[in-house]
């Protein structure tokens, strides 16, 4: 009976992963397809809207409060050993690398993962995406390819703009509060700091848009019926969505790592 | 009727032919062995109880679910193998009014209707869209609520807006689930005697799933009852009527039949003994 339960969890497991794929494969070719479509661009425009626009305070208090923080707890350990001017390295790099990406796309997750699953399970509970299709419009690429777009290409804004108040929450705390001289701050964090750690947050941002954006969807395309069904899907969307961000944020410690190894060292004898 | 298609399916044969169409969820059979023609110009009318597969049966119909055996044809046309692609020319030609009507709660009524004209033509002429829009409200009697929003609209007035929609592309078909589920009698008669003057004035073709007897008999040019995932009854209304088997006249009459009567006095009388009142002392008076 065990063996039973097991091997049939299993092989569910494995279905869903495999719809899971596909769906991921169908809203990869209706985004791409979407990009170079005039129709498209209104709808790509309002989940800009929606998803982007009104995600930047939120983002932006994230930010703040990530990099204040971290000046109030970094700043014992640093001033001891008499390092503490050091202490806007230590805070940039781990905004613009880590914390920034990471807690702004968590809080993405939840803002607008949440609200995207929410939103499609209901049209698929009343019927609505099966009426998109009865009219002869791919649901994926009306409904779907607006939403990934919209976060594959705004999550990196949001980011920056998560990185820029993290920065200077950082230095506000640091300087304003602990009273570390603001030119050795800068001077210290500039020489810290590289273009390499801005950009590998950024680009993070691509991939953690598009994981949140698919499986949000994903969840309310597959949602049960009920309020009850669209409840767990949003929950599963979030804990999808935020499981999938600490692994692509792994994924990409390690690709990073190889990558600035082997070319960025070399940068100055190019 | 006899239903006899042994030949290759085409145009000539309905404008909807199903044949031996058996659908399986994991191991559960909703559907087994249906085939069923919807001929051209008429109004087929789908009964049965709640959970007896109609939705499921419509909705192959439009390929909204895919047999996992049979055939579905539309004009002659085999279309339960096509790809998604290739099922947009073959739906353009349908219209399809969900049980709920399925509005775009985030588009309004005007939104709403131009949907499908958005997607499939390319609008040169808004002011022609307009009237389009004006009229096709007009014929559902809603003309006027263009600028409203599903959520502000009564039950039936969705209903009528979602028949609006149904029939913007001026469909060659038209498929209605469960029209009138849910209205009070008067909005129900309005549904009817829309799908009769849709059918008078653009010559469609309809297929209509409903268990509403009333609605059946006033706009069925022919009945087929469903019972447990097979065909029972499929005739005209008089047909129907006076059918023979006790399940066809009990639905038709909404009377349980007197072994289900009997099994619900049985559960109710076990009931009964479980929690007899009489094993219980009155309350004394106060």
């Amino acid at each position: 009976m065990m063996i039973e339960n097991i091997g049939a969890r299993t092989i569910e497991s494995i279905g869903n992963i495999g719809k899971f794929n596909r769906f991921a494969g169908r809203a990869t070719s209706a985004s791409l397809q979407s990009c170079f479509h005039p129709k498209s661009l209104p709808l790509i425009w309002t989940q800009m809207n929606v998803i982007g626009v009104r995600s930047v305070p939120v983002v932006m208090v994230t930010g703040a409060f990530v990099g204040m923080i971290l000046a109030i707890n970094a700043y014992d350990q640093l001033a001891g050993m008499g390092l503490e001017e050091r202490l806007g390295v230590l805070i940039n790099i781990a905004v613009v690398k880590e914390l920034g990406p990471v807690l702004a796309a968590v809080m993405l997750a939840g803002r607008v993962g949440g609200a995207l699953t929410a939103e499609l399970g209901t049209m698929n509970v009343t019927e609505q995406i099966a009426a998109v299709q009865s009219m002869g419009t791919d649901p994926v690429k009306y409904l779907v390819a607006p939403r990934v777009l919209a976060c594959l290409l705004l999550t990196p804004v949001l980011i920056l703009y998560a990185d820029l108040l993290g920065i200077l929450g950082g230095y506000f705390v640091s300087v304003m509060h602990f009273g570390i001289n603001s030119r050795a701050y800068w001077d210290f964090s500039a020489q810290g700091v590289e273009l390499w750690d801005v950009c590998i947050g950024v680009i993070k941002g691509f991939f953690f848009g598009a994981a949140i954006a698919i499986i949000s969807c994903y969840k309310g395309f597959t949602c049960r019926e009920g309020a009850q069904g669209v409840g767990e899907a949003c929950t599963e969307a979030f804990v999808g969505s935020f499981i999938s961000i600490l692994f692509l944020n792994f994924v990409f410690a390690l690709v990073a790592k190889a990558i600035y190894s082997t070319f960025w060292t070399v940068q100055p004898l190019l | 009727m006899e239903f006899n298609l042994q030949h290759e399916v085409n145009k000539n044969d309905g404008a909807i032919v199903i044949r031996n169409l058996v659908k399986k969820y994991d191991k559960h059979v909703v559907l087994d062995n249906i085939s069923l023609v919807a001929k051209e110009g008429e109004t087929t009318v789908i009964i049965g109880p709640s959970g007896c597969g109609k939705t499921v049966l419509m909705k192959h119909m439009i390929v909204l679910e895919r047999p996992t055996s049979g055939e579905v044809y539309f004009r002659g046309q085999r279309i339960d193998e096509l790809s998604e692609n290739e099922l947009v020319p073959v739906r353009t030609q349908y219209g399809f009014l969900f049980q709920g009507g399925a509005l775009f709660d985030s588009l309004s009524v005007y939104e709403n209707i131009i949907f499908a004209i958005r997607q499939h033509r390319k609008i040169t002429d808004w002011k022609e869209v307009d009237e389009l829009v004006k009229d096709r409200l007009a014929m559902v009697g809603m003309d006027g609520y263009q600028e409203h929003y599903p959520a502000n609209l009564s039950g039936g007035q969705q209903k009528r807006v979602a028949l609006a929609r149904a029939i913007a592309l001026e469909p060659y078909i038209i498929l209605y689930d469960e029209p009138t589920t849910g209205l009070d009698p008067i909005r129900s008669d309005v549904i009817n005697e829309l799908i009769l003057k849709l059918k008078r004035e653009l010559q469609v073709t309809s297929v209509v799933v409903t268990h509403d007897m009333k609605s059946a008999y006033k706009i069925a040019d022919r009945i087929v009852m469903l019972h447990e995932g097979h065909i029972l009854a499929d005739g005209d209304a008089e047909h129907i009527r006076n059918h023979p088997h006790p399940v066809v006249q009990s639905f038709i009459h909404g009377r349980l039949s007197e072994a289900e009567l009997e099994a619900l006095r049985h559960g109710g009388t076990k009931f009964k003994t479980q929690y007899n009142p009489e094993d219980f002392e009155p309350a004394e008076p106060v």
